[in-house]
């Protein structure tokens, strides 16, 4: 039985068309969303979930062949690489992959009812509409192979989550919005801009092919500014301090369930970016990629330690979580930049378990915030006795966030110490724990004014859990952020060659 | 001193162009107080790395792939062209949002002048 179950998973899992349908499914979901709409308003959050839901499961066959062949590519067309535009399933892409398939299914089920209030009714198709292009779109980012379909893809998960912003319509959100499209577009130029000098320079786009030809030039001028530019773009797509102005207002002020997905997913798609810069530049002994290195730990450890500090002195349930990010994309760069084996491990393993972790804080903010309407601490204190269970998740988060053993914000934190200490710079280990205290105060301050205090706010004291449709996928979310620490194995075992490989060189 | 340096920048004057314009954008995005015109900045920075990379395109002594070989130079990658054209509706798509998000911050707040509306916050 069970070998026969095998063989069936492996035949599936060998069917070549996987990686492209991963792509074809959100958006060709996200297309056909207005159309139903017009047909049969009721069905769309039900068809948004059900293409979420595809989409989850054809990650698993994907998995699994990663798993037992390693990466593998997908040609489209079948036309041979350099010339055709190649997919390419790696570790890294895995990484966000999972993450986008753990995640999506949930925040549409939460979007069902939540939406349906935080929404106006007439944008309620362009709400899934942008939610299934965001999310195709940063599946297409994590699998590209292609220079410019990265460019492409990003554009795809940038516009629609500048729309997303503004979606809900509050008079903060759409200003907020346009700052977010502004710092976004200028990111994108940049990053344009380098893959032209960078397709000027070798005449190829597949970004293994480019990755081989650098090495050859002579051309140390055309080589730095295309590495800076791709660098700067990539490091404002993620919010890494100084670049992180854009963030907190964009993230706090979009609706919870998007704030969600534009924290815990959007932001990785900057650090997937600089993630491919390094696989291109690796290679090129006229750019010192140890210096850039350098820069990037010190900008990462700035991010951890501004993140919070500026997260401490804020009343605001979500700007704090908002500037909570600012802090994890520090950890995740830090630890890419510190270039030791571990170090680099516990950033990958960080960006997965962040993901998560923040997905759960936001959609049990977004919960809070569609029953009492109230945002600051101080209204909502009390309001862990009237929505115990909601509140329950909450904190399972923030200690996940802080991380304390043995949640899932732990085993990043831990691998990106030991990494610090591998790489000589013990510094850095202790700015790992110093960001983890600082993380500890001001969310111990949300649990505190959650179960210690008094409630004063009538809408606080009225209040009810939210219904199961909202509270489930939540509740899901926190044990996973509890379970995946406990399962931290698996993931290790499963990136360590990844790493070992791209620090060799050969990705 | 300043003609000698453009005689060197003159096999790329296209790109020095190109970073002049670039610039110019850059310039109107981050000082310039009023929405659009930040806006018209950051299409004037499109229109720069757009014009970088049609440019690009451009090799001397290249060869047509497809079309015989009686074709006379000057030739063009045909690549490049196709690149910039997903650029622009790229670039289309995001004048149109930002507009729109303009029209929608000009109802809520009566003003569309950065400075204005830091105050309103």
């Amino acid at each position: 039985m069970a070998a026969a179950l095998t063989v069936s998973w492996s035949a599936l899992a060998a069917w070549p068309h996987w990686l492209i349908v991963l792509i074809l499914l959100p958006l060709g979901g996200a297309v056909l969303t207005p159309a139903l709409y017009a047909l049969q308003r009721r069905l769309v959050p039900w068809w948004a979930l059900l293409v979420a839901g595809l989409t989850a499961l054809t990650v698993l066959p994907l998995l699994w062949r990663l798993a037992h062949e390693g990466p593998f590519s997908y040609l489209p067309g079948g036309w041979a690489r350099p010339y055709g535009v190649e997919l390419r399933f790696d570790e890294f892409a895995a990484l966000l992959a999972a993450a986008v398939a753990l995640l999506a299914p949930p925040v549409l089920l939460f979007s069902r009812r939540y939406a349906a209030r935080a929404v106006p009714a007439g944008r309620l198709p362009f709400y899934y509409t942008l939610l299934l292009l965001n999310l195709g779109g940063l599946l297409g980012l994590a699998i590209t192979a292609d220079l410019f379909n990265l460019f492409v893809f990003l554009e795809v998960v940038s516009l629609s989550a500048y729309a997303l912003v503004a979606v809900g319509g509050r008079p903060v959100a759409e200003l907020a919005a346009f700052k977010y499209l502004l710092m976004g577009a200028i990111s994108s130029l940049l990053i344009l801009l380098a893959v032209g000098i960078l397709f000027a320079l070798t005449g190829s786009l597949n970004m293994a092919d480019v990755a081989q030809r650098l090495p050859a030039l002579a051309t140390p001028a055309a080589l730095t500014l295309a590495a800076a530019a791709l660098l700067v773009g990539f490091m404002l797509k993620a919010a890494l301090f100084p670049l992180h102005n854009w963030l907190p207002e964009a993230h706090a002020s979009a609706p919870g369930a998007v704030s969600a997905v534009l924290s815990g997913l959007v932001v990785k798609a900057g650090i997937i970016g600089l993630v491919r810069t390094y696989q291109l530049f690796a290679g090129v002994e006229l750019l010192d990629t140890a210096n850039l290195g350098a820069i990037l730990v010190w900008l990462g450890a700035a991010s951890v330690v501004m993140g919070s500090f500026f997260a401490v002195f804020q009343h605001d349930l979500k700007l704090m979580l908002a500037y909570s990010t600012i802090t994890n994309i520090g950890y995740i760069v830090m630890g890419w930049a510190l270039a030791s084996p571990q170090a680099m491990l516990g950033a990958s393993l960080h960006l997965f378990n962040h993901a998560l972790i923040k997905t759960t804080l936001f959609l049990a903010a977004g919960a809070l915030i569609y029953r009492t309407g109230l945002r600051t601490l101080e209204e909502l204190r009390g309001i862990g006795r009237t929505m115990p269970l909601n509140c329950a998740a909450l904190a399972l988060g923030a200690l996940a966030i802080v991380g304390v053993p043995p949640t899932a914000g732990f085993v990043g934190k831990w691998f990106i110490a030991l990494g610090a200490l591998q790489a000589g710079r013990p510094f850095f280990a202790l700015v790992v724990v110093f960001g983890a205290l600082l993380a500890a105060v001001y969310y111990v301050r949300i649990i505190n004014a959650f179960y210690f205090r008094e409630p004063e706010q009538k809408a606080v004291v009225t209040a009810r859990e939210v219904p199961w449709s909202m509270l489930a996928p939540v509740l899901l979310l926190a044990l996973l952020c509890l379970g995946i620490g406990l399962l931290a194995r698996l993931p290790v075992e499963f990136l360590e060659p990844a790493v070992a490989r791209l620090l060799d060189g050969r990705s | 001193m300043l003609p000698e340096m453009l005689l060197e920048l003159r096999p790329n004057l296209d790109y020095a162009a190109v970073v002049v314009l670039f610039c110019i954008g850059l310039y109107a995005v981050i000082v310039k107080n009023n929405l659009i015109k930040k806006l018209l900045g950051l299409n004037i920075m499109e229109t720069a790395v757009f014009a970088f990379i049609v440019t690009s395109g451009m090799v001397e002594g290249g060869a047509p792939p497809v079309l015989g070989p009686g074709v006379m130079p000057p030739l063009a990658s045909p690549l490049p062209h196709a690149l910039i054209l997903t650029g622009i509706v790229v670039a289309l798509a995001t004048t149109a949002l930002a507009l729109a998000l303009i029209i929608r911050i000009y109802l809520q707040h009566g003003t569309i002048e950065a400075d204005q509306l830091r105050e309103l916050d």
